[in-house]
């Protein structure tokens, strides 16, 4: 069974952005898409409409995280945290699937 | 999982507001169609789905004369730019549409203008001093300095200008953008000629339409979805006949054909000297010429609702002419327009029967005499009830309400990919290019390469939907392209563009980058998918996930795993008998490594793990062999090199690697294909 793990830290960071955002229900939508310089990419962004019957649904401290079957493919063992650091905070995906990056490490390659 | 390394860039993201709340701008009602013609232009608008309406000036005519008098800054154009060319011959510009996207050695046509080159293919008229400054400066002095050039599309420009102004007088607020006609013979460096002027004349250009297509669209000929139809357009001074096939929802050109220097001016003529004949005028005078040919023309349009009429030439007897004696005289030329659509339809492989409508473009289609011949030679009668000049503005004025937004008789524009767009590649594996969800209009490029050495010719076959192998997906189109040089595997260069614009009509092109061959395909993607249809096959994508991710690897493993395999025959063809190349037992153990890759192939439904096993042992056998022909190779290389020429080649061989690489989708604008 595929799976992805959402760390604790960044749980409460999405919680404290969505009550922010003024959407405290809405999803975290993370996924796969095509495009970027090295072929894929990630998607990242507030999902307003609930899970889809196919989608992965991650709960993490209060916090829903979703994930399409497909994408699940390329983020099987994925671990979503926050870093915080001299470039910036930010979220971070530990992908063990990625087989390359580009400079920005916007884009990905299976 | 065909992964590795994990390579940790360390990249921080943010989450983003949901994709599908940045929506297209749109302007619906507020785009504008244009005619952009050689001797007369026109705008028309049909905003929010009214009937077509051509904009006329205060003196009720809608044809504004495609001159530009650069006498004044800014130029004046039209009927006032036209008044100055007796005066001003090198300043007034006519007819610039047969310059467009033309470099020098095109112009085999006589024309007033002192034409120059600088850059290669683009041309530049001279137009003499800037308004206001001395004429005939003394030599020496910034006379020749100050002589202005302008290019033919800049000329445009200044049409489309006036043209978008009057709209906008008529709109009351800015337009949205255009649609310009062009012949449906123009080619790539004409039509990008056309769209570069209607940059420049500020309008946002939404698409170029073929005319003849444009006429049919002003028919509707479009709404039965399929059909063959052919547009007769015979204007002043030239004449096209086209033959359209309508198919999913697009028109494509089958054939053209026509004569740039026969029309209604030749049909003038040919009376006026008949006139000037029976008057007795043996050797007319210009002015004599002139007089008859103006009274000529007057008589041609009365001779449309009558039978006869009456002709008084100055200093000479009125005259009787009956339309059975314009008919006779012009019978010739009218054949010769015959000859053409019966070799435009042998071009198109059809014959008049087999068509479905015929439409009349031009002016000079009004002569009833043409009509007639015509409906004999298709066989039916043509389409006939808007007025003939303003037919292709029509069209044009459809086409730019609905790319506008405008809701038209059922069509309503997209604002999103529905399904992604993508090219079926070796193995049988999609490559997509135009991602599902993507905002419309959009652009993608991306670079092919051949498989072979013997490849000299690539199938480019054009597929929508989610699933991971070709054959899961809908096939919307399929070409050749033919004529890619000879070359290593990985070497030959294609690019493939996807356009998709605002009314989801995709244009995929396929261009050889070394000889330039190009081809290209237009098709609907969403003609005849309805809403359920994309929900059933993204569904459908969900619920395969799991298998179209095993088969792609699978399909990817084995063409890798080709790839490797042709690679050491061809070494080992070409250097295997080489000793000290490929010992004996070196070379027993990578037969035997071919023949276990060439077994684990021989099984269709193998998954992808044996196949990257069967390539990861033939890469280990074949390593030494690998390093002794690199080492030859370089040594081969390196006699008598300086370390810096072997620096550049290793630098070239860099950028090589990166080229090969060239493998991914690249965001265009996509107003520039």
């Amino acid at each position: 069974m595929p799976s992805l793990t959402v760390t604790s830290r960044a749980a409460k960071i999405m919680r404290d952005q969505l009550a922010r955002r003024g959407t405290p229900q809405a999803c975290i939508r993370l996924g796969i898409r095509g495009g970027g310089c090295t072929g894929y990419s990630y998607l990242f962004e507030f999902d307003d409409k609930p899970p889809r019957a196919n989608d992965l649904v991650v709960e993490q401290d209060g916090v829903r995280v979703v994930v399409d079957p497909k994408s699940l493919f390329y983020l099987d063992g994925t671990e979503v945290d926050f870093e915080t650091g001299i470039r910036g905070h930010g979220f971070k995906f530990k992908n063990p699937n990625t087989k390359d990056a580009c400079g920005c490490g916007e884009s990905i390659s299976f | 999982m065909t992964s590795v390394s994990i390579h940790d860039t360390g990249a921080l993201f943010q989450i983003a507001e949901p994709t599908d709340q940045r929506r297209a701008q749109r302007r619906p009602g507020r785009g504008i169609g244009i005619d952009l013609g050689t001797t007369n232009s026109l705008v028309a608008l049909a905003p929010h789905g009214a009937a077509p309406r051509v904009l006329r000036d205060s003196s009720g005519s809608g044809l504004v004369p495609s001159v530009v008098a650069y006498t004044t800054d800014p130029p004046l154009v039209g009927r006032a730019a036209q008044a100055l060319q007796a005066e001003h011959p090198g300043q007034v510009i006519s007819s610039v549409k047969r310059l467009m996207g033309r470099g020098l050695s095109d112009i085999h046509f006589a024309h007033p203008y002192h034409l120059s080159e600088e850059t290669p293919g683009l041309l530049r008229i001279d137009i003499g001093s800037p308004p206001g400054s001395q004429v005939g400066s003394p030599p020496g002095s910034s006379g020749e300095a100050q002589s202005r050039r302008v290019t033919p599309t800049e000329v445009s420009a200044a049409i489309l200008r006036e043209l978008k102004l009057r709209a906008e007088a008529e709109l009351g607020e800015p337009c949205d953008g255009a649609v310009i006609t062009v012949p449906a013979y123009f080619d790539e460096a004409q039509r990008q000629a056309t769209r570069d002027a209607g940059r420049i004349a500020g309008l946002q250009v939404y698409r170029l339409l073929a005319e003849p297509t444009a006429a049919a669209l002003a028919y509707g000929l479009d709404r039965g979805g399929e059909g063959l139809f052919a547009v007769y357009d015979l204007g002043g001074g030239t004449f096209d006949i086209s033959i359209l096939r309508l198919h999913k929802g697009v028109f494509q050109v089958l054939a053209t054909g026509g004569d740039s220097a026969l029309g209604g001016d030749d049909f003038d003529r040919a009376l006026a000297a008949h006139l000037l004949q029976r008057s007795g005028v043996g050797e007319p005078s210009r002015f004599q010429l002139d007089a008859a040919r103006i009274a000529a023309r007057a008589a041609k349009e009365r001779l449309t609702g009558e039978t006869a009429t009456r002709v008084a030439l100055p200093g000479l007897s009125e005259l009787e002419v009956t339309r059975g004696e314009f008919e006779a005289l012009i019978e010739p030329l009218a054949q010769r327009t015959l000859r053409a659509c019966r070799q435009a339809l042998k071009d198109a492989g059809l014959r008049a029967p087999e068509l479905d409508g015929v439409v009349l473009v031009g002016g000079s289609t009004r002569v009833p005499k043409i009509r007639e011949l015509v409906a004999e030679t298709f066989k039916r009668p043509p389409l006939a009830d808007i007025d003939p000049d303003e037919v292709v503005a029509w069209g044009a004025a459809i086409q730019a309400d609905i790319l506008s937004g405008s809701a038209r008789e059922g069509v309503t524009l997209l604002d999103v990919v529905p399904l992604s767009l993508g090219l079926e590649t070796m193995g049988g594996i999609v490559e997509k290019i135009i991602p599902r969800n993507a905002t419309i209009p959009i652009a993608a490029r991306q670079v092919f390469t051949n498989y072979a050495e013997h490849q000299t010719g690539m199938v480019i076959h054009v597929v929508q939907g989610e699933r991971e192998l070709a054959r899961d997906c809908r096939s919307l189109a399929r070409f050749d392209l033919k004529g890619i040089p000879r070359l290593p595997p990985s070497m030959a260069r294609v690019e493939v563009t996807f356009q998709l614009d605002a009314d989801a009509l995709l244009t995929v092109s396929a261009r050889e980058l070394m000889t330039g061959v190009r081809q290209s395909v237009e098709v609907k993607p969403t003609y005849g998918l309805s809403e359920a249809e994309v929900d059933r096959l993204v569904m459908e994508s969900l619920d395969h996930a799991g298998d179209d991710y095993a088969r792609r690897n699978a399909a990817e493993a084995r063409v890798e795993l080709g790839r490797v395999v042709l690679a050491l025959r061809t070494a080992v063809t070409e250097v295997g008998h080489l000793r000290e190349l490929l010992p004996e037992d070196e070379r027993a153990r990578l037969e035997a490594a071919l023949a276990a890759a060439d077994a684990a192939m021989a099984d269709p439904d193998a998954v992808a793990d044996p196949l990257n096993r069967a390539r990861t042992a033939l890469e280990k056998v074949s390593e030494p062999f690998a390093r002794r022909r690199m080492e030859r190779a370089l040594n081969a290389g390196m006699a008598g090199k300086s370390l810096h020429d072997i620096e550049r080649a290793l630098a070239d061989e860099d950028a090589l690697q990166e080229k090969r690489a060239g493998h991914t989708p690249e965001l265009l604008d996509p107003e520039e294909p």
